[in-house]
């Protein structure tokens, strides 16, 4: 089987571009990415990478008054999601693909009852009558752990970590095979975060959905994803399977991401935080967008934009020194 | 020598359905250019307790004393000179500046205020400031808006800083700011600390966070402290259920070595009038029919206390 037939997504070239106030922000510079089926991959990035419209891309939801342009290919299972007609989309959203957001506690409508916005996608997309979806809405809401007769109540009602189970509930219902979950527990607290990632693994498994995380957190990256894709500046910077990545860090930008975690397992007296901040993304540097920041820069790093070069099997690196030398500053061959 | 300490502290707040115990008999001293972290889940009441201790909300009963002194009751002109010696960093980098004042008319507020200055001197006082907390020439006649997160929380130490306070209750002072901003800040603190021999009541939700400032580590829940101890003998021995689990819980980046979750069941209860007893119990593996019964700290190890009633026997 080649790689075009065996990816369930492929995002090629994305570029996503919004205007304001004469300005071009240039949000997501050409990235690259596929996913196989059941597969997960993390997208890692500091605030402002544009990890989240590559998402709303991905589903076409970015707000039509502020976009300028979404350029690239995003193929799913042989479709081309950026021409074809909305009606077409509107079929695939919730359907084949769903979105869960980063804040349960405003993703929710407040004035329905939580099981009604389960049955809603039901009733949408698999042609089920309105007692079955809600007998469809309750079993999933069973799955998430929530009993059935708190099914009525209003997501006020709700604590945080049971809000973004009724999201998970919603955006699992129809059985997608594709989710993108936006910061799905940063809004949560760490057991209750142990909880969610917990059952989104389960369902995962069970259900052989793909996912596509967006997080800002290392850690929880390493507990679920297969692949990583760290994002900088709308750009990946470094692609990898988790492995790849977190024993042989890269890119100057990760190896710095990795610097300023606390970590609990060694004594540090000083973090090493990457000095500065992200570039302006309406003035975006010549050459590569990390430069700036970069304790390693070199002459030609400011001069041309950077390509990918492939360092391991599926390991690819945007930095002109290719990975030659790791984290601990020791020189690889 | 403690520099504040806090016995049988509480506050309550009435509300339609019965009285939230927000922060409900805690009992700790901070010693002198110490750092205490205080951890737990959203709602636990460790806000409550650090704006408590400094005298942002009246405390409903219990003693704090700073320096040996009891400050528990002071009014007017006794909390305002307190206030100079007690100072607070708040969470939100967004919300807690005036958006009104330019960033250098909101460092210089505490310095005029305190008449300690003379005109020439606030504007010199400023600038040091300023430089202390790295916040870039250009930027000091900007507007809160006009900055990131992590340059407003550097505006947000120099203001606490301004009048040379003796203890700092940090607030989640980094939850909001992604990791490598998170670090220049907290390196930030730490410089601070060891330059102003600085007390710092560190609240966060964040483990490793807590682990990387703190010299001691009290754990709270549902108002309640369940353990406190030195920050290492916290993490290598804990022997509350729920510390445990809270340990377990944080995702690492290791991912050779993965430890065993402990998955919690159910969630935080409510802090409208509880029960006695444990009020961890209805989510304790452990639980059995004494934790129902009022339970107390006692000390496992030197400087180690908690309130499990089976620590000892279970050893987790």
């Amino acid at each position: 089987m080649s790689n075009a037939e065996k990816n369930l997504i492929s995002v090629e070239d994305l570029v996503v571009e919004y205007h304001s106030g004469g300005e071009t922000i240039h949000a997501v510079n050409g990235v690259s990415f596929s996913l196989e089926k059941g597969k997960t991959i993390g997208l890692v990035g500091e605030t402002g990478a544009g990890k989240t419209s590559i998402a709303k891309a991905i589903l076409r939801i970015l707000p039509d008054h502020a976009t300028q342009a979404v350029r690239g290919k995003i193929n799913f299972k042989g479709q081309e999601l950026l021409s074809i007609p909305e009606k077409e989309m509107c079929a695939l959203r919730g359907k084949s693909i769903s979105m869960i957001f980063q804040d349960p506690m405003t993703a929710l409508n407040p004035v329905k009852p939580v099981v009604e916005q389960i049955a809603e996608g039901l009733r949408r997309h698999q042609n089920m009558s309105k007692a079955q979806s809600i007998q469809g809405a309750i079993k999933m809401l069973e799955t998430v752990g929530i009993s059935e007769d708190r099914a009525y109540e209003y997501p006020h009602q709700f604590s945080g970590g049971m809000k973004q189970r009724v999201v998970i509930a919603i955006a699992l219902a129809c059985n997608p095979e594709l989710l993108i979950a936006d910061e799905p527990t940063t809004a949560l607290d760490v057991t209750i975060q142990a909880q969610v990632m917990d059952l989104m693994k389960n369902l995962q498994k069970e259900l052989g959905t793909a996912l596509i995380l967006i997080t800002h957190d290392l850690g929880v990256v390493a507990e679920v994803c297969d692949y990583v894709a760290v994002v900088y500046a709308g750009q990946v910077v470094e692609y990898g399977s988790r492995e790849e990545v977190f024993d042989h860090p890269s890119h100057p930008y990760t190896v710095g991401l990795f610097g300023a975690l606390p970590d609990l397992s060694k004594n540090v007296h000083r973090l090493s935080p990457v000095e500065g901040l992200p570039p302006d993304p309406s003035n975006l540097p010549e050459g590569c967008s990390f430069a700036p920041r970069c304790p390693r820069a070199l002459e030609g790093c400011r001069k041309a934009p950077v390509g990918m070069s492939k360092i391991g099997d599926t390991h690819i690196v945007r930095c002109l020194l290719d990975g030659k030398e790791d984290s601990h500053g020791t020189v690889r061959d | 020598m403690a520099l504040l300490e806090i016995e049988h502290l509480k506050k309550y707040f009435p509300s339609p359905r019965g009285t939230v115990h927000a922060v409900d008999d805690i009992t700790f001293s901070i010693n002198k250019g110490e750092t205490m972290g205080l951890v737990g889940e959203s709602g636990c009441g460790k806000s409550t307790l650090g704006r408590t201790i400094i005298h942002l909300l009246e405390s409903t009963d219990g003693v704090i004393r700073f320096e040996g002194k009891d400050v528990t009751h002071l009014k007017k002109d006794g909390l305002k000179k307190l206030r100079e010696d007690m100072q607070i960093i708040f969470q939100d980098p967004y919300s807690s500046l005036n958006p009104r004042l330019t960033l250098r008319d909101t460092v210089m507020e505490p310095l005029k205020l305190s008449g300690r200055y003379t005109d020439a001197q606030v504007q010199a006082e400023t600038d040091r400031l300023m430089d202390l907390v790295g916040l870039e020439k250009r930027f000091r006649e900007s507007y809160p808006h006009e900055l990131d997160g992590g340059r407003r929380q550097r505006v947000g130490i120099a203001r606490a800083i301004a009048l040379n306070p003796k203890f700092v209750v940090c607030d989640e002072p980094v939850s909001a700011l992604d990791v490598s901003i998170q670090a220049q800040i907290l390196n930030l603190l730490m410089d601070l600390q060891e330059e102003y021999d600085l007390t710092y009541l560190f609240v966060t939700h964040d483990l490793s966070v807590v682990r990387h400032i703190s010299t001691n580590i009290c754990v709270m829940y549902l108002g309640q402290m369940v353990e406190t101890a030195p920050t290492q003998e916290l993490f290598d021995h804990p022997m509350h259920p729920y510390t445990k689990a809270l340990l377990s819980a944080i995702p690492t980046v290791d991912i050779h070595n993965r430890t065993e979750r402990i998955l919690l069941k159910g969630e935080i209860n409510s802090p409208i009038n509880p029960k006695p007893g444990c009020r961890f119990a209805k989510r304790c593996l452990y639980a059995t029919e004494r934790c129902h019964e009022p339970v107390e700290l006692q000390e496992v190890a030197p400087g180690h206390f908690c309130s499990c009633p089976r620590a000892k026997e279970l050893s987790l």
